[in-house]
């Protein structure tokens, strides 16, 4: 005969030997180990205060015979306490999906039955197969003023407990964060970061019920974030990075009229471009690694470009000033 | 010299805009423009509404200010007009149905804040009530002005004419209880008619681009 018997913990339990009478002679065994006598008022077996270690097979045995008579297993466990629910449309207009958990384990298995009324009607939550706390509900109606009341009930063998939201359809829209969020620099702009990213894949329709986003960055070596809010497209330059620093970044996303803001997105890490160090070094290093024979015929890098550049600089003023002519001259006849 | 001559002309036509709804060339830009303004009022007024139900149904009392009052829709005279709405039916609406739908509403829901109006508590309250029908009113005008530049007539009838003063006050006066609970659904068909209609101009304003001026002067010959 085996049986599953739950207690309490810190509760006095006493096992009875099935239906042996209470002078019987018996032994109890527990994981294959004998259990002291003093433990026994007869032929019950008291437990004292059990915890969760003496969870387990106890198993009774009549005195001479050594026959089995009674087995059970004990689970030492707790009644639920208030479980905690939460409940998200992620997906506005098509429906909301509800969570929930237990703060602390019971150590026992744990029944969730979940009920949600709208108005006078009792709607179905459908179960999802993973994660297995979780269920959804489709919209039927649009924009309705009557709350939805969403109880939840956890049941165990020591008790029982239950909590309950409610709320409307607009309070609990919250987006996922914005998805494959990209930080790049920007060529010859020393200050400036491009940012993208995507809507999250999950809003169903981001035409009829677009999103705002909500951007915030700040150099790795400091703590204060700046913040920028956008009214529509997926995509921002941030045109006041501080030179050759690292940025960190994060994006959010909101329902641009109601509901709450997402959570922040994953953060991307960027620099702005920096300008790379000229020819310099590498030609110092080659005058310098050759022998002094070859130094009369390569003047020191730093005049040779200087010189080039006022040749350039002459050059490309002599072209302007062409350039400027021909224009001025155009520009006499259209007028 | 003639470029110059289309621009000031150009000019002067777009600054006379807002004051010639009527002008047909200007037509589109209008109602882009229109469809705008009508949707930042709704969000104004979602805004403003929040404060003042708030101190209105401190008014009234518990339960009905308490957060989680939730009560049953009676089955009386469901005057009130209801946002709520079968999604698919909401996304098939034709640009003019949602519009009727939207002014309908905003006019019977003006008519009967209007009637509490006169019933409120404290000065303040009367203050409050008095300054949120007024935006109210310009919400219905808004609209009816983004119909009349869209060529849709104006819904008339029944559903635009308000109830005479004398049943509404008589189906009210017979409970207390039963008067507030008709006050506490309005406000709430209210906020809802915000959220909607927020959701509704959002869908308008893909529909009508705000600047079509180039082509304009194409059709105009130059």
């Amino acid at each position: 005969d085996s049986h599953v018997q739950y207690e309490r913990v810190g509760a006095d339990v006493t096992m009875k030997c099935g239906s042996m009478d209470w002078d019987a002679a018996v032994t109890w065994m527990t994981n294959g180990t004998d259990i002291d006598e003093s433990h026994q008022n007869g032929s019950y077996l008291i437990l004292k205060k059990v915890n969760l270690t003496q969870s387990g097979q106890y198993s009774c045995y009549e005195g001479s015979s050594w026959h089995l008579k009674y087995q059970t297993s004990l689970r030492v466990g707790m009644p639920p306490k208030e479980p905690v629910l939460m409940c998200r449309s992620n997906n506005y207009p098509k429906g909301f999906y509800c969570s929930w958990h237990l703060p602390t384990p019971t150590y026992i298995p744990n029944f969730f039955n979940i009920s949600v009324v709208h108005g006078t009607r009792e709607m179905v939550c459908e179960k999802d197969t993973f994660p297995k706390n979780r269920c959804h509900i489709r919209y039927l109606q649009l924009f309705s003023t009557v709350k939805y009341k969403v109880t939840l009930t956890v049941t165990n063998a020591l008790g029982k407990n239950s909590t309950t939201l409610t709320f409307d359809e607009v309070a609990i829209v919250k987006p996922d964060p914005p998805e494959s969020v990209v930080a790049k620099p920007v060529p010859n702009n020393p200050r400036r970061l491009e940012v993208s990213w995507q809507n999250p894949s999950s809003w169903p329709d981001p035409e009829s019920f677009p999103l705002k986003f909500f951007l915030r960055y700040r150099p790795l070596i400091l703590d204060q974030w700046q913040h920028v809010e956008l009214s529509d497209g997926t995509s921002h330059t941030i045109t006041d990075a501080y030179a050759g620093k690292e940025y960190i970044i994060q994006v959010a996303a909101k329902d641009n009229d109601i509901g709450t803001w997402s959570d922040w997105s994953v953060a991307v890490h960027a620099t702005p471009w920096t300008e790379e160090p000229k020819h310099l070094t590498t030609e110092a290093q080659i005058t310098e690694t050759t022998s002094a024979s070859t130094s009369s015929f390569m003047p020191p890098p730093t005049t040779k470009i200087c010189d080039k550049g006022a040749v350039l600089g002459s050059g490309a003023v002599a072209v302007c000033w062409t350039a400027g002519l021909v224009l001025a001259a155009y520009g006499v006849l259209f007028i | 010299g003639d470029s110059w001559g289309i621009f000031t002309f150009l000019c002067a036509a777009l600054c006379n805009l807002p004051a010639l709804p009527a002008l047909n060339c200007t037509e589109e830009l209008g109602a882009g423009q229109s469809i705008q303004k009508t949707y930042d009022l709704t969000r104004y007024l979602e805004h403003q509404l929040r404060t003042l139900a708030g101190t209105y149904l401190n008014y009234l009392g518990p339960p009905f200010n308490e957060p989680d009052f939730n009560p049953p829709r009676l089955a009386r005279a469901e005057r009130v007009p209801s946002a709520t709405v079968d999604l698919d039916l909401w996304r098939g609406l034709t640009d003019n149905a949602r519009l009727a739908a939207n002014y309908r509403a905003y006019s019977r829901l003006l008519c009967y804040l209007r009637a509490l109006d006169g019933q409120a508590g404290t000065a303040e309250l009367r203050h409050r009530l008095g300054h949120f029908c007024s935006s109210l009113q310009g919400l219905v005008l808004s609209i009816a002005g983004v119909m009349s530049s869209l060529g849709y007539p104006l819904p008339v009838g029944p559903a635009g004419t308000p109830a005479p003063p004398g049943t509404a006050a008589a189906m009210a006066a017979s409970n207390d209880f039963l008067k507030k609970m008709d006050d506490f659904w309005l406000l709430k068909e209210l906020q809802t008619w915000l959220w909607r209609s927020a959701k509704d101009f959002n869908r308008l304003k893909k529909k009508v681009p705000p600047a079509v001026v180039t082509l304009r002067l194409e059709a105009r010959g130059f």
